[in-house]
């Protein structure tokens, strides 16, 4: 059964005087449990597909359900990382995870154990009271991640989580985000990733669902039928065929253009 | 360009009309000279203009790219103005008598030199050293040395920094033109031969004492650097930002995917106007030192002061005549002091405290309601337009319609400070709600932050850093408008000159109506070593505590 429900989406901007389409009807869902990545080239509107989602836009039609519901709003369901983290620099690690929770009125002893709890999972133990200024670029995500997921939310998405960092860190947070995805004792288990690296969203997806440079339309998926945990078959030769066929459709939609 | 040439023929000739009315409808005997009036003042601030362009432009370069000039220059340029306007008054003096009614209007543009240069000189520099090394670089792969790196490189990136210092040095010159056309020296009144405007709203204002006119002609000079500003400087600056590296840095932060956020970005009209100057002075100037260099400038400062000594007095002072200068009025009034000094520091602070909140408040309006900013981003070019020393004699004399006289100078004071250091804190609060990033206010979004809980969570925080170098700066500003708010010169000798006691005060009384350069200087020095301590014990920890505050994108 479908979590998510993406129904005929589409979206224009308006920039100077003249109207941008960057969403032409596009559909698809999303199940439970599952890992769906989104890739396409820049400017094709797929982060802009993740924002509608997470309530942060509105679509000019179609919609976007969740369970059933039209997402008007953001809700404490849907949670989102960023590309470049969007931590408070103002506030510590700890103060960044706690400020959520504070909206949702936890208590302040509460949320302090609950942000702590969380920031140890994602292996920042003993750095509750750094400021993101003080800490890597991939401690910053991992702060972000641990924020996300305070929330307890059935949803995770991420825009490009792992851009912004350099290849051995990204690969240590996208075994670290697989390690959640897959835990039973986390809530969150339906993710939905924005990506324009192909060998990162193979490795880690289920499905991949391609789109068209703008305006955006969706031109085909991929299940990835690799078996988990993928560390052990990231080298195999279905790996690199599926690869290819992502790389196919992506040229396609190109030369289409 | 047809539009350019209708607001040229219609400003013009609102400009006409305005001087035919005044000069028709007032009786006063030196009204006729109106017309000649503004041409000198026009004339006398375009001239101090291309002088200080020129004088900036070459030493800017020059500071920004040779060591030796650059150890020696800065930091005493950057003593040059933080000296108020009447520090300059012992060396004027000496032009003053010695070369008569020329050397009146060559001290005159002087005093406005003085008060002009250096935003270009520091615009020029900071636009230097803000080249991105991987532009520098590429350049010298190129081979570009000496005059053509200079000429491909350096020129094209000060010029958005030149039209904004010239812009800054234009608005500075009509707000000191008041102060430099109508000079106070023991008991009589120098003005330039060739009159001025500020000469006129100065004698209509403390001679005559009309309240009308001084509003109409106040009115009128606001009306003439509007005009000019709308005219040059805002189609100056639209053109001197096109091919900088301003825009690219632009393009790659608002990128392709979010045009949303580009279209916000780039929305108020202001973004060309001013700020270069205020965000990056401040933080420059405090952070770009080291102890040599201190030491440099004031050792340099202190020849400096002992030159002024010696045109002043014609050879060098002994201590014994330094001393005997302190025996001589108003040097009755140092006992007083400390009293002095925390009045004109409480005035500072009631007049920062009320410009910080009301600033606050603006900033928040202006940037959440589009009908609010429709209001205040036109109240702001206005509000800058105002050469605020010109509406001094018109604030008094209407308060003191209805208050004691001594009351209205307190309150014209105190006003006058809000309306000069309102604009600094606006403009940087603006900024700081601005620059916070998207991702920022997406988090915001996302997690439900609203109300009072956004702002004290997302929007205090994010404007901290700016309210500092809004603080620093309108502080600055401050001082130097207080040494002519506390003080009301009168036109004859038999009134004395009206006043509320405090350091600026004294400072004129010193300078104006003593002529005691030592008192002088001794004051000044008593004002740098405020702000000093000021800035090492308030501003700079702050800074250096909110840095971290700072957003990387």
């Amino acid at each position: 059964m479908s979590v998510l429900e993406v129904e005929n989406l589409t979206k224009t901007f308006v920039a100077e005087k003249s109207k941008i389409l960057v969403l032409d009807n596009v559909s698809f869902s999303v199940g439970n449990d599952e890992f769906v990545c989104l890739v396409g080239p820049s400017g094709c509107g797929k982060s802009t597909l993740l924002r509608i989602m997470a309530g942060l836009e509105k679509a000019d039609s179609g919609m976007i359900l969740f369970h059933g519901q039209p997402i008007v709003q953001p809700t404490p369901k849907i949670a989102m990382i960023f590309q470049l983290f969007g931590l408070l620099p103002w506030k510590t690690a700890l103060e960044n995870v706690e400020v959520p929770l504070e909206v949702l009125g936890t208590e302040k002893e509460k949320r302090i154990r609950i942000a702590q709890e969380y920031l140890k999972m994602v292996g920042l133990e003993g750095f509750e009271d750094t400021y993101p200024h003080d800490l890597s670029g991939g401690m910053k995500q991992r702060v972000g991640i641990a924020r996300a997921l305070a929330l307890k939310p059935e949803v995770l998405l991420m825009d490009e989580p792992f851009s912004s960092l350099d290849e051995l860190t990204a690969k240590t947070l996208r075994e670290l985000v697989l390690k959640i995805w897959v835990d039973p004792n986390l809530p969150t288990n339906t993710f939905m990733m924005v990506s324009h690296n192909v060998e990162e969203a193979v490795f880690m997806a289920d499905r991949v669902i391609v789109m068209s440079p703008r305006p955006g339309k969706v031109v085909g998926e991929v299940k990835i039928g690799i078996p988990r945990p993928r560390l052990e078959h990231s080298r195999s030769p279905l790996y690199f065929e599926l690869v290819d066929e992502v790389l196919e459709l992506l040229e396609k939609s190109k030369r289409a253009q | 360009m047809r539009k350019y040439t209708i607001s040229f023929v219609v400003g013009s000739a609102a400009l006409c009309v305005m001087a035919w009315l005044i000069m028709t409808l007032v009786k006063y005997p030196e009204i006729k000279y109106l017309p000649f009036y503004t041409f000198s003042t026009v004339f006398r601030i375009v001239i101090t203009l291309v002088i200080s362009v020129v004088w900036g432009v070459s030493f800017g370069v020059l500071a920004a790219t040779n060591r030796v000039a650059s150890l020696i220059l800065t930091p005493f340029i950057d003593l040059l103005q933080s000296i108020p306007i009447l520090g300059y008054f012992p060396l004027v003096i000496g032009f003053l008598f010695a070369l008569g009614p020329l050397g009146v209007e060559l001290s005159v543009i002087l005093l406005l030199f003085t008060s002009m240069a250096w935003a270009i000189f520091f615009g020029v520099l900071g636009a230097i050293r803000g080249i991105p090394t991987n532009v520098v670089e590429s350049a010298r792969s190129f081979g570009l040395t000496g005059w053509r790196y200079i000429r491909h490189v350096v020129l094209p990136a000060i010029a958005p920094a030149v039209a904004a210092g010239a812009n800054l040095a234009w608005c500075d010159g009509w707000f000191f033109m008041i102060a430099a056309e109508y000079i106070q020296f023991q008991g009589s009144i120098v003005t330039p031969p060739s009159g001025g405007l500020g000469y006129l709203l100065a004698k209509a204002a403390y001679y005559y004492k009309d309240i009308i006119l001084s509003s109409v002609l106040l009115l009128f000079i606001t009306f003439i650097v509007l005009f000019f500003n709308t005219l040059t400087w805002h189609r100056l600056m639209e053109r001197a930002n096109t091919g900088t590296f301003k825009p690219i840095l632009k393009i790659d932060l608002s990128g392709i995917g979010k045009l949303g956020v580009a279209k916000i970005s780039s929305w108020p009209p202001f973004g060309r106007l001013h700020w270069p100057k205020s965000f990056s002075i401040a933080s420059q100037r405090l952070r770009k030192y080291s102890h040599i260099e201190r030491i440099l400038a004031v050792a340099l400062a202190f020849s400096a002061i002992f030159f002024v000594f010696y045109m002043v007095v014609g050879k060098l002072p002994t201590f014994g005549m330094i001393f005997e200068e302190f025996n001589k009025p108003p040097a009755g009034e140092l006992g007083a002091l400390p009293v002095l000094i925390a009045l004109t520091i409480g005035r500072l602070a009631i007049a920062y405290g009320i410009s910080l909140v009301v600033a606050i408040g603006l900033g928040v309006l202006a940037t959440g309601h589009k009908k609010a900013a429709a209001v205040i981003y036109p109240l702001y070019d206005i509000g800058q337009g105002v050469p605020i020393l010109a509406l001094f004699p018109v604030i008094f004399l209407g308060l003191n319609q209805v208050l004691s006289s001594r009351m209205a100078l307190e309150l014209t004071c105190i006003i006058m400070l809000v309306l000069d250091m309102i604009w600094y804190m606006f403009l940087n609060i603006l900024s700081g709600i601005k620059n916070i990033p998207t991702e920022i206010k997406e988090v915001g979004q996302l997690f439900g932050l609203k109300g009072l809980k956004r702002i004290t969570h997302m929007v205090i925080p994010s404007i901290l850093p700016s309210i500092v170098t809004g603080s620093i700066l309108s502080w600055g500003t401050g001082w130097n408008t207080i040494i002519f708010a506390e003080y009301m010169p009168s036109t004859e000798p038999t009134i004395p000159p009206l006043s509320v006691p405090g350091l600026g005060s004294l400072l004129d009384k010193a300078g104006y109506e003593y002529g005691n350069t030592v008192l002088l200087v001794f004051i000044l020095g008593i004002i740098a070593a405020i702000v000093l301590s000021m800035e090492g014990l308030v501003w700079r920890p702050l800074l250096r505590k909110f840095e971290k505050y700072h957003i990387e994108v």
